[in-house]
């Protein structure tokens, strides 16, 4: 079964969502419970069979699906997808658990299913086309989730939403089968397998354009600035789950097709673009915590501070070396966890009170003692303080810039200063003083079904936090072969220079040069 | 004194004619039948033309068998042509009128259904399409393209309704004019080359290495005028949208693959050669048409209020996308051409057969056209099936992975790649995402609004008989589990593509 695990992974979900539709209305919550739970169990049995000292890809599955032209079912899974495709099952589970009083649940449920199998599938494909084909697919469902059951201006957020990122993958598309023709040139074959392509030298003048081709596909949907503009209305609109995913593993998608695709593709277009990607994502650290600071609605700050935070995983990720890469891994992990907490959060008062605007709260700390905590907490990860989880990322991610730039990573680090004070300003707003409004006075505080979801996402928080190495060291193995392969794949002096050689075997054939 | 001419009747090769003579024999069976007792039910029709179809099919795999052993056949004067394209081409032109046919077994009764007519003439234009496709004689191409057009304008008029004659009206005066075009383009060429077979017309002109290249590019001109109305390329697409509308939706479906497959055919011999002749003006030429039918059919198409008619936007834009492929002219695009055709066949059958399902005879108030997109408001409340399938269908024609059409884009974008046309790769794949909107925008109408009449449910599937749920069906499955047949698929076009020297 373990030669399968990845795919059953994969369409078990589906599976569970088609036969999903014979269950009853009223037992559907149980039965997504159930089937997520399964799955969820799957994925942690994925873990402990997982080998932390290899860096390579385990379990492998090939099945030629389109021979031809190079397209085949490849799976697998290293240090750096495993731990996110374990957060994609855990926040399933939890999305379900918790839902609230929603209408059409049957339909929600079976959706949340689906959607469930396009991000476990997109973690876990190694074949190009594979991977395009869960990508894409992962728009349908969400694009049903924020248009069926979204606010007051859904329709227009979600279409949007799927829009925007269409474009940009189709423009991925054709970059991707560049590199399929470029590697037919090379070797005589075609072929869409990601560790075929890692062995193709690309020349250095053709870099550039194709690592343009993946960005635009991979910037949309992080999102980066100046493409952000989509997120805040998919936030905004969206009902609590549907952020909840959104935030904590539809974003991950683009931050980690950057280390699968961007990276170990393209190392000295990499180098090429480091200083100006690395200024996009100061902009996006520093801008969107600006605007975050000016919101008055509690769910677009924490959308902002969302995305000013996946400023920090790419900065880390284009540090190109072992500590930037793996803290931006880790960061994904970290923001999953925490803003997923924190939408989850700001649902539990959207329900009570069916406003998110913060001028409507105050004083709730007196009102809801368990709330206030397991908030405060949260938003003390978010802004980094140490001991919990975002800390570690933020500081290794940093660490791993501060090699390349020290002004840079300076600038950036003041953005995090400023991330303590809008959230610290919104907390005070929610939280403290006296309680002004009278709705708020008999305010119920967070019940068990909440607690299910809130207190485990609290107790990793900590927990990775202190100890973060059982994640950190897979990651770090994983991390490690890809910083070689660049080093290795480098053509150009400055490249060969920025990006450290760590003297590790990577377990390499022969690289082919491409005409 | 003339010599007595000797041709032996095995020279003739009779056996090439036999794909086409099946169809006229039974469109002639069908008469006869109608002769000798008359008012029969239009299922003994169907099913008959089902018939005669099938054994066409068969027919067909048996002179597949035979390219596949032998290679091209030449017959009857070298007029015929069996090669590959025609083979793959008759293929699709005959399978989706297997799948068209059945269509006519509605709920409700249509008019042109009750004449044994219709059957006819739908087998005679069978029959057109298929000498169009299998000759590089021009003058047989002429015949075939006439017999088949003249057949379908009648075909759309005997819906009976105003719109249906306006449009067969539109669709002949359109037909007529390009048929002119193409008849002078053939002149042209004749009077330079003396001959009216395309491969002698190539090497003639190749051999005196486009001396009298002003009268080429005038024959040129005419010939793509008279294709651009066949194929609908922007700017000769004005006639689409409104044919669409007048025809019965089955009937629109139908005519956005087969008539536009056989003039692809005819296109791509024709236009195979002079491109690669080098004359660059031709290729600036077909380049814009490639991309003006892309975009503006995508453009126009966002501002329709009615289904049919932005269906009808689209599948211009398509045919827009599969011309690409005769622009970039390498074996890889003229299979992705194959490919394409088979899967859009799928799917757009099956997207117009659920706008035919849903045919109503009277307007409801709500309504300002038959196929507006808020009569589909709502309707994954009232009938989640149909709006799950119809979804679905709208996914595909947008690209969406791993739906059917997804992988005639992907080959066809990457043959541009290929061919070293990264621009147009671009164009093409931006223009996928322009086409996104509209597709989405039905299914927005379908899931995320309200339904406009309460329990309006029976709307959406009254027409709806066994046979036709069949062969949505089968669209359905086909769209859902192409990525099955993909392969398949592709090995056997570029085979039969690649022995035919495209």
């Amino acid at each position: 079964m373990l030669d399968h695990i990845l795919s059953i992974l994969i369409f078990f979900p589906a599976l569970a969502a088609m036969l999903g539709f014979v269950v009853n209305k009223e037992s559907m919550r149980s039965y997504g419970v159930a089937v997520a739970t399964i799955e969820f169990f799957l994925a942690l049995w994925l873990w402990f069979a997982f080998d932390a000292n290899a860096s390579g890809m385990q379990f492998m599955e090939h099945i030629a699906l389109v021979p031809t032209f190079g397209i085949n079912y490849i799976v697998g899974v290293d240090g750096i997808s495993l731990f996110i495709i374990i957060l994609a099952a855990f926040f399933t589970m939890i999305g379900i658990a918790s839902l609230g009083e929603t209408k059409d649940v049957k339909n929600m449920i079976i959706t949340l299913l689906f959607l469930q199998m396009t991000m476990v599938g997109v973690f876990a494909a190694l074949d190009a086309i594979v991977f395009y084909v869960f990508w894409e697919l992962s728009l349908v469902p969400m694009l049903y989730i924020i248009g069926a059951w979204g606010g007051p201006l859904r329709i227009y957020a979600s279409v949007k939403f799927f829009l925007y990122t269409f474009t940009g993958s189709l423009v991925m598309l054709v970059g991707m089968l560049f590199m399929a023709y470029f590697y037919y040139q090379a070797t005589g074959q075609w072929s869409f397998a990601i560790l075929d392509w890692y062995r193709l030298i690309l020349p250095e003048s053709f870099q550039p354009w194709l690592f343009v081709a993946f960005f635009i596909g991979f910037a949309i949907k992080v999102p980066m600035f100046p493409f952000h503009t989509w997120l805040p209305y998919a936030h905004g609109q969206a009902p609590t789950i549907g952020s909840v995913i959104l935030a904590a593993i539809l974003l991950k998608m683009g931050t980690y097709a950057f280390i699968r695709f961007s990276l170990p593709l393209f190392p000295d277009a990499s180098v090429y673009f480091m200083y100006p990607i690395a200024v996009l994502a100061i902009i996006m650290i520093i801008y969107t915590a600006m605007v975050a600071y000016a919101q008055k609605d509690i769910k677009q700050v924490v959308a902002y501070s969302s995305v000013s935070h996946m400023g920090v995983i790419i900065l880390g990720t284009f540090a190109l070396n072992v500590e930037g890469i793996s803290g931006s891994i880790f960061l994904m992990i970290a923001h999953g966890v925490v803003s997923g907490a924190l939408f989850l959060l700001v649902g539990v008062i959207y329900d009570r009170r069916h406003t998110k605007l913060m001028s409507e709260f105050g004083g709730l700390a007196s009102v809801m003692p368990r709330y206030a905590t397991i908030f405060g907490l949260m938003l003390m990860a978010s802004v980094g303080l140490p001991l919990t989880i975002n800390f570690v990322g933020e500081f290794l991610s940093l660490l791993g810039f501060y090699k390349q730039s020290h002004i840079l990573t300076l600038l950036a680090g003041t953005a995090i200063i400023v991330v303590a004070i809008y959230m610290l300003a919104a907390y005070k707003k929610m939280f403290f003083g006296v309680v002004t409004k009278e709705e708020n006075r008999n305010l119920p505080d967070v019940n068990k079904r909440e607690l299910i979801a809130l207190i485990p996402l609290a107790v990793i928080t900590v927990w990775l936090g202190i100890y973060p190495k059982p994640v950190l060291g897979p990651i770090n193995t994983s991390v490690e072969s890809v910083v070689q392969l660049m080093h290795e794949k480098a053509i150009s002096q400055e490249a060969k220079t920025r990006i450290p050689n760590l003297d590790i075997l990577i377990n390499k054939t022969s690289a082919k040069e491409a005409h | 004194m003339l010599s007595p001419v000797n041709v032996s009747i095995e020279s003739l090769n009779l056996m090439t004619l036999v794909p086409m003579l099946i169809p006229i024999v039974g469109a002639l069976l069908i008469i006869v039948i109608d002769l000798f007792k008359s008012e029969q039910h239009k299922s003994l029709y169907v099913m008959l033309s089902l018939l005669v179809l099938g054994v066409d099919f068969v027919a067909l795999m048996d002179s597949a068998g035979v390219f596949q052993k032998n290679g091209t056949v030449m017959g009857v004067f070298d007029v015929m042509l069996i090669d590959g394209l025609a083979i793959l081409s008759q293929f699709i032109i005959v399978g989706a009128s297997m799948l068209f046919i059945p269509l006519a077994l509605t709920h409700k009764r249509f008019h042109e259904f009750s004449y044994p007519e219709f059957f006819a003439l739908f087998l005679f234009m069978i029959a057109g399409f298929q000498f169009m496709v299998a000759t590089d004689n021009l003058i047989l191409v002429f015949v075939g393209l006439e017999t088949a057009s003249l057949a379908l304008y009648t075909l759309i008029a005997m819906h009976n309704r105003d719109k249906s004659f306006e449009a067969a009206v539109k669709y002949f005066t359109m037909g007529a004019l390009a048929a002119g075009f193409f008849s002078f383009g053939s002149m042209i060429f004749y009077a330079l080359t003396g001959s009216v077979e395309i491969n002698q017309i190539a090497a003639v002109l190749s051999a005196n290495n486009y001396e009298d290249i002003a009268f080429v590019l005038i024959g040129v001109v005419f010939l793509l005028a008279s294709f651009g109305f066949k194929l609908s390329m922007v700017p000769f697409h004005t006639w689409t949208p409104d044919v669409y509308e007048g025809s019965s939706a089955a009937l629109a479906g139908y005519m956005s693959i087969v008539p536009k497959i056989a003039a692809f055919i005819v296109a791509m011999r024709i236009f195979e050669f002079l491109i690669h002749s080098g004359v660059v003006w031709l290729e600036v030429i077909l380049y814009m048409g490639v991309v003006l039918t892309m975009t503006m059919a995508n453009v126009w198409a966002l501002v329709q209020t009615d289904v049919k008619r932005m269906l009808a936007y689209s599948s211009i834009s398509h045919a827009g996308f599969v011309m690409a492929a005769i622009l970039i002219g390498t074996t890889q695009s003229n299979s992705a051409l194959f490919l394409y055709c088979i899967l859009f066949s799928f799917t757009n059958l099956g997207s117009f057969s659920m706008l035919w399902i849903s045919r109503q005879k009277n307007l409801p108030a709500h309504q300002q056209s038959d196929h507006s997109y808020n009569k589909f408001a709502g309707m994954i409340k009232t009938a989640p099936v149909a709006a799950t399938i119809m979804a679905l269908f709208m996914l595909s024609l947008a690209g969406l992975p791993p739906f059917a059409l997804f992988w005639g884009k992907m080959y066809m974008i990457s043959s541009a790649v290929t061919g070293g046309y990264t621009v147009l790769a671009l164009i093409m794949a931006l223009n996928s995402a322009i086409a996104g909107y509209y597709y989405l925008k039905l299914i927005v109408y379908m899931f995320m609004k309200d339904p406009i009449v309460e329990d309006g449910g029976h709307v959406y599937s009254a027409n709806a008989t066994l046979p036709l749920k069949t062969i949505i069906g089968i669209a359905a499955i086909g769209t859902i589990f192409a990525f099955a047949a993909v392969n398949m698929l592709l090995e056997f076009i570029t085979v039969f593509v690649y022995n035919s020297g495209y």
